[in-house]
């Protein structure tokens, strides 16, 4: 109903402005006092000719805005996306900056001497030790903090191994069709009806010695298919759209085609995955973590490894299971809030 | 299907007039079925044999209604829909059998103007980049800082401020995005310019702009249109000659005013009659065609004249069994290249067949060809709603 | 309610509006955004009987008139203002619950695109057998043979058999037919048809028109007719309203309005329609678009685009000024039509 495409009266005002100005310019000998564009009264008793419009309609003087940009400014005043931003953003922070941020040496067993096997497992909170400590006397607080580091490297290469390989063969699928096609996508088929996190497991059950590196690419290889499917469906999508049609009318080279037109449009909804598929790993890293098919290094944190070891003690000290759980939590929702609002303000059909 | 040789390119007169000849193009797409293994189990006969012929300079007008085939014609012409058969011949080469890289370049030649000015304008691009790609493209320039000025002349040509080369499609109206559209197809030098309904998405008020810049860049460029289009009075308004398409095949073609004064085809007449005038006078007046019933499917075309199950001067022989061909009548007055598929075009001229009543043939889309002998088109029983005839052709 | 509608076509001839809409106004309020008026103040009458339409170019208002006729605005983020007087009753004033009785019964709709306005897994004779099971009482047993007897109506051939298709497997042009019969169940004193024939071929159209035509004739029912297209308008409509920027600019009835078009606006349009009946000559748009309008507030919103404009019409509002049965909203009115 309302085709404006955005803020209407503003957007007249200061347009109307523009075309004043160029009559002011014109009649350069006239120094009218006036400072603010103001909408009326304009030409107020002079001639009303030149107040009508170019045959195209006007179009304003200011550089023009991507559709990114014009993404980023609604998704600027969008509550929700704020919310995710500054949670990822603030883990993000805290990953790169922990030993710096880390109150104690969250490898250092302080409070071993108050560790009583059977009457005080966990040390609890004390002066210096907010959260009190694990069962090696660790400071748990520390822990935690240092624990972002692994979490969001293993989240982050996990997904970006994803990205890097659904691109691939999403982009082979959508590009050529046919028999390449098929065949990528029954691959793809084959992976995705395997449940996710059975796959993961079997394959960091695979490697001879379990590592951070196993960790990350099971949990990878796990979100290709996901990746590979949803880009060859926009692929697709943008294969047959009216503009890809008018590049190959126009005669463009077809790696052109793929390249300029259709891969770039089709992004959009991959990457807002990417932000989804990041909460995704995290909470894959810290469920193998748990099963222990994570780092064997068991002193270095990480949420997931934390939350498995804390389950011989859950009955009597269910805090050391809920602190690495909220933390997994609060940042998956982050990126997930972020990952959505990005899709919302993407979606040319919110667009006005 | 009868077998149809192509026209004898002869009519024509001067050969050398002629910019594009097309010659018994058909565009079947098959309808496929299965689980694993994709069978074939019928085809969508879109365009079914189709010879016309557009001359240099001239605006070839292609009208029918959807599903008529009309804007897979115009694409089959530019060969992104690979024709089924025949022969698509511009300037003495045979585009319909061109592939890859001699294809592409010869696209330069033959550019298109889409509907939907949005969708078919890449959100990702500013003006600039959209109109410089193809120029690249073809070698027309190197870079955009050489292409600068071109693309000033182009905008000024399609009407557009300059400063619009820096903004992003979705910053314009719908009338700017066309202009920005056909500034597009203009930027590579085209001799042909394919035009798929290219006011039909936009407002009333702007498509006569658009329809204005079209006849104007015409004469500046000596330009050649296809324009396609299911609105008959812009294409009236814009075409030299007009082909009348239905169900896949041209059932009626001449020149514009001739078409207009004396329809010769039943089709023609009903879809003549059936477009509103913005005058209540012509409207209280005139008596109209109405047609009962929907379009066949094109999956399951009826035999014969494709018009016989909704015409009203539909006859006993020949109409259901026989496809007529395009072809000149002999009547006075009718000029010679006024051509139409009827088998009775002079009779119904003369007035010795008068319109009856005409049963009303329901058609279910989702049927085609291949089970139609289960299910397949369902014809009432019930008489539908009759013809209001009067003196049809006249009264407009 | 027990109007039939024998009852509506007696009082066919009476002057008293049916439906009488003043001063509407809708304001869509986003979060963040200026708020946009859509419909700004529009006044009409629609009497028994008679054939009303709003015309206009996307944007102008003219659906959102009739969605708020309706109640189909949603409640959150809109404000709606005004009247809409229905037979003494003010539908803006009623419940959500009291306005769901009214529509279907009183008030009908037909809607542009019937596919998606169909309901695509129910069986169409199933779709208006739902409406008097809703609005009458009737069990699906007593209405099956009255909706068979509907779609027979509005041309539907072989009925009994259709009943039982789902929307899919109808034609754009049967699947419309199918939305009038159910819309039509109830025998409504008033029908809204918005673009009922934008989505249709030409000859379908006029297939359309002429049965809307006819319903109107054989029934008394009133016609609200919204679209955009002139000749549509021509043809149909007893009287006309021309919308620009949520404002009536032009009212008047059908023969003089085109005779003699007096905003700039509606003269413009006239001039920029190709004609199947007139000659190739060149057409005189209406520069520009509906971006460059500006905001009624101290102006008139047309004025950029206007083929006359005076100063006037950028400092001050024009007033809808009534006289005998046209109406005009312009500073600088059209003398001499084209």
């Amino acid at each position: 109903m309302s085709n404006s495409d955005e803020n209407p009266k503003k957007s007249l005002f200061s347009r109307y402005g523009d075309r004043r100005k160029a009559r002011i310019d014109e009649l350069a000998a006239m120094s009218a006092p006036r400072t603010a564009p103001a909408p009326v009264p304009v030409g107020a008793g002079g001639p009303a000719e030149d107040l009508t419009v170019h045959e195209s309609g006007t179009i304003e003087e200011k550089p023009g805005v991507s559709l990114w940009q014009s993404a980023w400014h609604r998704l600027r005043r969008n509550p929700v996306f704020l919310l995710g931003l500054t949670i990822t953003v603030v883990f993000i922070l805290v990953a790169i900056f922990a030993p710096w941020i880390a109150p104690k040496d969250p490898l250092q067993g302080y409070l071993i001497d108050k560790v009583r096997p059977q009457s005080n497992p966990i040390p609890g909170p004390e002066p210096g030790f907010p959260l009190g400590a694990d069962h090696l006397g660790r400071d748990l607080m520390s822990r935690l903090i240092a624990g972002s580091r692994q979490t969001l490297i293993v989240g982050v290469l996990a997904t970006l191994g994803g990205f890097a390989g659904g691109l691939l063969l999403g982009t082979l699928a959508g590009a050529f069709g046919g028999w390449v096609d098929s065949l990528v996508m029954r691959a793809v088929d084959v992976m995705l009806s395997i449940p996710s996190l059975v796959l993961a497991l079997s394959i960091g059950a695979l490697a001879a010695r379990p590592s951070q590196w196993t960790l990350i690419i099971a949990i990878a290889v796990v979100q290709v298919p996901i990746f590979a499917r949803l880009l060859r469906g926009s692929m697709l999508a943008q294969r047959s759209s009216d503009h890809v049609l008018a590049a190959q009318a126009l005669g463009i080279r077809r790696s052109a085609i793929v390249t300029r037109h259709m891969l770039p449009n089709a992004m959009g909804p991959v990457i807002v995955q990417a932000t989804l598929a990041l909460a995704v790993s995290i909470i894959d890293a810290a469920s193998l973590s748990f099963i222990g098919l994570g780092n064997p290094d068991q002193r270095i944190p990480e949420w997931g490894a934390m939350l498995g070891q804390s389950q011989r003690f859950i009955y009597d000290n269910p805090h050391l299971a809920y602190y690495p759980a909220i933390c997994i939590i609060i940042v998956a929702l982050g990126f997930t809030l972020m990952g959505e609002s990005l899709r919302e303000a993407l979606d040319p059909k919110t667009r006005r | 299907m009868t077998t149809t040789g192509p026209h004898p390119t002869t009519s024509a007169g001067d050969e050398h007039d002629v910019l594009l000849t097309v010659e018994g193009v058909k565009v079947h797409f098959p309808i496929k079925q299965g689980v694993i293994f994709d069978k074939t189990i019928g085809y969508v006969y879109a365009v079914d044999g189709v010879d016309l012929q557009i001359r240099k300079g001239e605006t070839y007008g292609l009208v029918g209604e959807s599903g008529c085939g009309k804007s897979t014609l115009g694409r089959a012409i530019l060969n992104l829909e690979h024709p089924t058969e025949g022969r698509v011949v511009f300037d003495g080469v045979d585009i319909a059998s061109l592939k890859g890289e001699e294809l592409r370049r010869k696209r330069q030649d033959l550019q298109m103007v889409f509907q939907d000015p949005l969708s078919s304008l890449d959100p990702r691009q500013s003006v600039e980049s959209l109109l410089v790609e193809g120029m690249k493209a073809h070698g027309l320039a190197k870079d955009a800082k050489q292409a600068r000025p071109r693309l000033r002349e182009l905008l000024h040509a399609v009407g557009l401020p300059s400063t619009a080369l820096n903004k992003y499609p979705h910053e314009f109206s719908g009338g700017q995005r066309q202009r920005i559209g056909i500034a597009r197809a203009l930027s590579v030098d085209p001799k042909l310019i394919v035009a798929d309904e290219p006011v039909s998405a936009l407002d009333v008020s702007v498509q006569a702009q658009v329809i204005n810049l079209l006849g104007d860049l015409q004469d500046e460029f000596g330009l050649t249109y296809l324009v396609i289009a299911h609105d008959l009075a812009v294409v009236r308004h814009i075409s030299d000659r007009i082909g009348v398409m239905y169900l896949g095949s041209i059932v009626e073609e001449a020149a514009a005013p001739d078409l207009y004064a004396e329809p010769l085809h039943p089709y023609t007449r009903a879809l003549l009659s059936a477009v509103p005038i913005p005058d209540p006078e012509i409207e209280d007046s005139r008596e109209q065609i109405l047609l009962t019933g929907d379009l066949p499917s094109p999956s399951n075309p009826p035999t014969g004249c494709r018009f016989h199950t909704r015409c009203p001067w539909r006859q006993k022989t020949r109409c259901d069994d026989e496809r007529p061909q395009l072809r000149v009548v002999e009547i006075g007055g009718i000029p010679a290249d006024h051509k139409v598929a009827c088998h009775w075009a002079e009779q119904i001229h003369s007035g010795q067949l008068q319109p009856h009543e005409v049963e009303a043939v329901s058609v279910d889309p989702t049927s085609f060809a291949a089970d139609a002998g289960d299910h397949g088109t369902i014809i009432a029983e019930t008489p539908g709603r009759a013809t209001q005839s009067g003196d049809p052709g006249r009264g407009l | 309610m027990t109007t039939t509608a024998y009852a509506a076509r007696a009082d066919t001839r009476s002057d008293a509006p049916l439906l009488s809409v003043r001063d509407l106004q809708v304001t869509f309020q986003r979060r963040g955004e200026e708020p946009f008026h859509a419909v700004d103040g529009v006044s009409f009458d629609v009497r028994p009987g008679q054939t009303v339409g709003l015309v206009g170019e996307s944007g102008c208002g003219k659906s959102v008139t009739s969605l708020a006729i309706m109640g189909l605005l949603p409640r959150r983020g809109n404000r709606i203002s005004g009247t809409v007087d229905f037979d003494g009753t003010d539908l803006l004033s009623l419940s959500d619950g009291q306005m769901r009785d009214r529509r279907g019964k009183d008030i009908a709709m037909v809607f542009q695109d019937p596919l998606s306005s169909l309901n695509p897994v129910v069986p169409v004779g199933i779709q208006v057998t739902e409406v008097l099971e809703r609005h009458r009482g009737m069990n699906r047993k007593a209405a099956m043979p009255m909706a068979a007897d509907l779609l027979k109506r509005v041309g539907i051939p072989d009925p009994d058999r259709r009943i039982k298709d789902y929307p899919h497997q109808m034609s754009g042009g049967m699947r419309q037919r199918a939305l009038i019969a159910i819309a039509l169940a109830c025998a409504p004193r008033l029908l809204i048809a918005d673009e009922p024939t934008t989505a249709l071929d030409v000859t379908i159209q006029a297939q359309i028109l002429a049965l809307l035509k006819e319903l109107v004739e054989d029934t008394g029912t009133a016609l609200i007719m919204i679209t955009h297209d002139l000749g549509v308008v021509a043809g149909l409509c007893d009287e006309v309203n021309v919308l620009y920027g949520g404002k009536i600019v032009e009212r008047g009835p059908r023969h003089p309005i085109f005779r003699t078009p007096r905003h700039p606006y509606t003269n413009g349009l006239l001039g920029s329609i190709p004609r199947l009946d007139a000659a190739g000559e060149r057409l005189t748009p209406i520069p520009g678009s509906v971006a460059d309008n500006l905001p009624w507030d101290h102006a008139c919103a047309f004025a950029p685009r206007c083929s006359q404009p005076i100063a006037v019409c950028t400092q001050t509002t024009p007033e809808l000024e009534t006289t005998g049965d046209r109406a005009l909203r312009c500073h600088n009115p059209v003398e001499d039509p084209r």
